[in-house]
């Protein structure tokens, strides 16, 4: 399983640091050889402004993963924040907390992303942030619970009753039970957040067309599908969904590897 | 097995009904043409011509009332309802006499009174036209109408070839759902979001067209391609990322047009004023400026972007009575010589410089419009040969106007009037022109001197001289780089005639119903 999750690892990686490379690339125009499809020298074909769709698709799963990894990032921040003070806090603070998650959660995902990335100026910052503050509900849930349960739990009241202070008992027990949940919500909100930076960037509020991100590419090739150039919208399309399923595939792997542990 | 065999059945007979409905309305069809439009061209305020009906960004005939003048071909001035007008000799005063076997459908005859009630609300309402040179009109007899000016404006009658005639008796706050006019064609059906359906107008005073009914589609590109595969458009609109589709039954139109695509240089050097940048410091060099449009590769744009389907532009009027030749050739070398000349010289990377400053800008590009992005990726790599490094960048119009005062941006523009000469070039209050900064008194004068001119023919002279007058003007100074005139595309289904039109202007909607009258069936 540990080999697995290397593997998983090291392919993640390998993908977001050659997108990296394919920077340039991805924007260079070229149209002597303009809405070719795919052959040897460009694998997925290329656009109608003669971009290669290869880079432009690496470049921006590239993208995808990072904007993925810095706002599941802030997303998990916030939820282990919010949801440490609302199980902890008073009576009130748990009240307003859990009320600000079904908000949250009760409003359209899609809607709330479109105004705060209009409001935060349709750009990649937009992007990254809207998402962030809109994908930590569920987790936040998750460690209220976890940490309510510990806490009513037997051998944390012993330990209280010993004399132990509080910082001691978070550290040294709740800290080790609840990390790997919260690792585990992080990876899985990567598939969440990378669809949701492609929806919106398709429906033209996240990054702006000159950014190679795979929504701007799915968006781009609408207007082609009808001319028969499939291969603008599958390559970008497939590789998406193989990126979150990457992710998703990671997710279940680490959550059956703590799992066995525990179970050890 | 029974139910299936009835199913089969019944398929058979709908399919069998579908075909002879179909052969019905073909013949049916021959006084009929639909035809297909972008879904921006339905009319927002409805059919008022003092809310931007037929006038306003994208111009065209208001079909539905008559205007006093038309343009005509090559866009001199025509009579419509007018038979004769004059103008004093200060400018201040115009005298049109109309027509007297005018009448609009409800019946009622059109008077001077409905031309000066029309032109006053315009005054008081418009607010997609200029109507400040106007001060007031009034109907001194039935048959003659005064327009009194705040100051001299030669292009008037380019003004009254826009504004259509309403009824005074017959205006309410919803004329634009009900209009009454006295033109080619009546408003029968309007379903908001789908279709209009116009009729044509049996007692209108000129040839009554023989296309008896118009009914106007509004849909989007690519559903409008389907509906012409469908065959179910007469004429369906279309752009270049279609035209080398080939439909069965459907041939490709093309109508010229003066819908060009420019970029902006802003010719002065950066400044901030009241939070806005205005200038840039790479562009306000007269030489770079000069470089750019002598490096600009038009016709490989044309062939790589739109297929081929446009013609060069030098200039904002090409083809114009107003139009001084401004045609450049492509040379890069001129170009490179003009750089060094003024001190840019090519740093290690490729890239000019000039006493520190760097020979970088953006262009600017409106999201969701895959030409004119395509031109602004043209211009980086046009630029990249003479030793300017452009970034291109997107922005939403909501801040491309603010932006466009320190940056290059690919604009669209193209109207049946000098007037357009003056918004682009002259000067506000003698400081900056509008959309871009730029000040030339020479060519501020010459403009001032055409709209002052009593003779339209005269000032056309003028007007060319804003352009050049030998030692100075718009061509020299190139705020403005212009690359092409758009072509208007169209599948066309076999049979239906559409005589030579008017020269399109911006917009790729109404203009074409502009001849609506002519069109025939084979």
């Amino acid at each position: 399983m540990k080999k697995r999750i290397l593997f998983l690892l090291l392919l993640l990686s390998i993908f977001t640091i050659v997108g990296y490379f394919c920077k340039d690339n991805a924007l260079v125009t070229d149209f002597a050889h303009k809405n070719m499809p795919p052959c040897l020298d460009y694998p997925f074909g290329t656009d109608w402004l003669g971009r290669n769709l290869f880079f432009r698709t690496l470049r921006g799963i590239s993208i995808s993963i990072l904007i993925g990894t810095i706002s599941a990032s802030i997303s998990t921040i916030i939820a282990i924040f919010l949801g440490t003070i609302s199980a902890f806090g008073n009576k009130n603070i748990d009240a307003t907390i859990t009320w600000l998650i079904d908000f949250i959660i009760g409003l359209p995902h899609i809607l709330l992303l479109i105004v705060l990335s209009i409001v935060m100026g349709r750009d990649i910052k937009g992007a990254i942030l809207g998402i962030a503050l809109t994908h930590w509900t569920s987790l936040a849930r998750l460690i209220r619970g976890e940490l309510l349960q510990l806490k009513a739990s037997t051998y944390i009241q012993v330990a209280e009753k010993l004399g132990k202070s509080k910082l001691y008992l978070f550290q040294n027990h709740m800290i080790p039970h609840v990390l790997p949940q919260c690792i585990i919500g992080w990876i899985l909100l990567f598939p969440h957040t990378i669809l949701h930076e492609s929806s919106i960037t398709f429906l033209g509020f996240g990054l702006k067309s000159n950014q190679p991100a795979i929504g701007t590419l799915l968006s781009e090739s609408m207007q082609y599908l009808v001319t028969g150039r499939w291969w603008f919208a599958v390559f970008p399309g497939c590789m998406l969904v193989f990126i979150v399923l990457l992710f998703y595939y990671l997710g279940k792997c680490l959550q059956t590897y703590y799992e066995q542990k525990l179970g050890e | 097995m029974k139910k299936k065999r009835v199913i089969f059945l019944l398929i058979l007979l709908f399919s069998l009904a579908g075909c002879k409905a179909e052969i019905k309305e073909n013949v049916k069809d021959k006084d009929t043409v639909v035809v297909t439009m972008p879904v921006s061209s339905e009319p927002e305020a409805g059919f008022n011509p003092v809310y931007g009906w037929g006038a306003g960004e994208h111009t065209h005939e208001p079909l539905i009332q008559s205007t006093l003048f038309v343009t005509t071909n090559d866009l001199q001035i025509d009579y419509d309802l007018a038979t004769d007008y004059s103008v004093s000799e200060d400018g201040m005063t115009w005298t049109v006499s109309i027509r007297e076997d005018a009448f609009f459908t409800d019946g009622e005859k059109v008077t001077a009174e409905d031309v000066a009630f029309t032109y006053n609300t315009c005054k008081k309402n418009s607010s997609v036209n200029d109507f400040t040179m106007l001060h007031y009109t009034e109907a001194i007899n039935e048959k003659t109408v005064v327009f009194h000016m705040t100051r001299p404006f030669s292009v008037w009658p380019y003004t009254m070839a826009l504004v259509g005639i309403v009824p005074e008796h017959a205006y309410t706050p919803s004329y634009g759902e009900h209009p009454v006019g006295s033109g080619k064609y009546i408003l029968k059906q309007w379903d908001k979001g789908q279709q209009i359906i116009l009729e044509a107008n049996e007692k209108y005073y000129g040839n009554v067209p023989k296309i008896k009914n118009v009914i106007v589609l509004f849909m989007e590109e690519e559903i409008s391609l389907a509906a012409a595969q469908a065959g179910q458009a007469d004429v369906s609109y279309t752009s270049a990322t279609y035209a080398d589709i080939s439909v069965p039954n459907y041939e490709l139109y093309s109508v010229v047009s003066l819908d060009n695509r420019g970029i902006n240089l802003p010719a002065q050097p950066k400044e901030e004023k009241d939070g806005v940048l205005y200038g840039n410091d790479v562009t306000s060099d007269i030489a770079v400026r000069q470089a750019i449009n002598l490096a600009l590769n038009r016709e490989s744009i044309i062939s790589n972007i739109l297929n081929s389907y446009a013609s060069s532009a030098y200039s904002i009027c090409d083809n114009t009575p107003w139009y001084q030749d401004a045609q450049v050739p492509y040379d890069l070398e001129q170009a490179k010589e003009l750089l060094d000349n003024a001190g840019w010289i090519i740093g290690e990377d490729g890239i000019r410089s000039k006493n520190g400053i760097k020979a970088t800008f953006s262009i600017l590009y409106p999201p969701s419009d895959s030409i004119r992005q395509g031109i602004a990726e043209e211009f980086c790599n046009n630029m990249k040969e003479i030793g300017l490094e452009v970034i291109p960048e997107c922005v939403g119009w909501d801040i491309a106007y603010d932006l466009a005062q320190s940056q290059p941006l690919v604009w669209g523009w193209g109207a049946h009037t000098p007037m357009e000469l003056y918004n682009i070039y002259h000067s506000q209050n003698g400081k900056n022109a509008r959309y871009s900064p730029y000040h030339n008194k020479a060519v501020d004068a010459y403009m001032d001197e055409a709209l002052k001119s009593t003779n339209l023919e005269d000032s056309y002279s003028l007007w060319k001289k804003a352009q050049w007058d030998g030692t100075t003007g718009i061509i020299q100074d190139i705020p403005w780089v212009w690359i092409c005139n758009v072509e208007h595309l169209y599948f066309v289904k076999q049979g239906l005639t559409i005589p030579e039109q008017k020269i399109h202007p911006h917009g790729h909607g109404w203009s074409l119903l502009n001849n609506i009258d002519t069109w025939t069936w084979k």
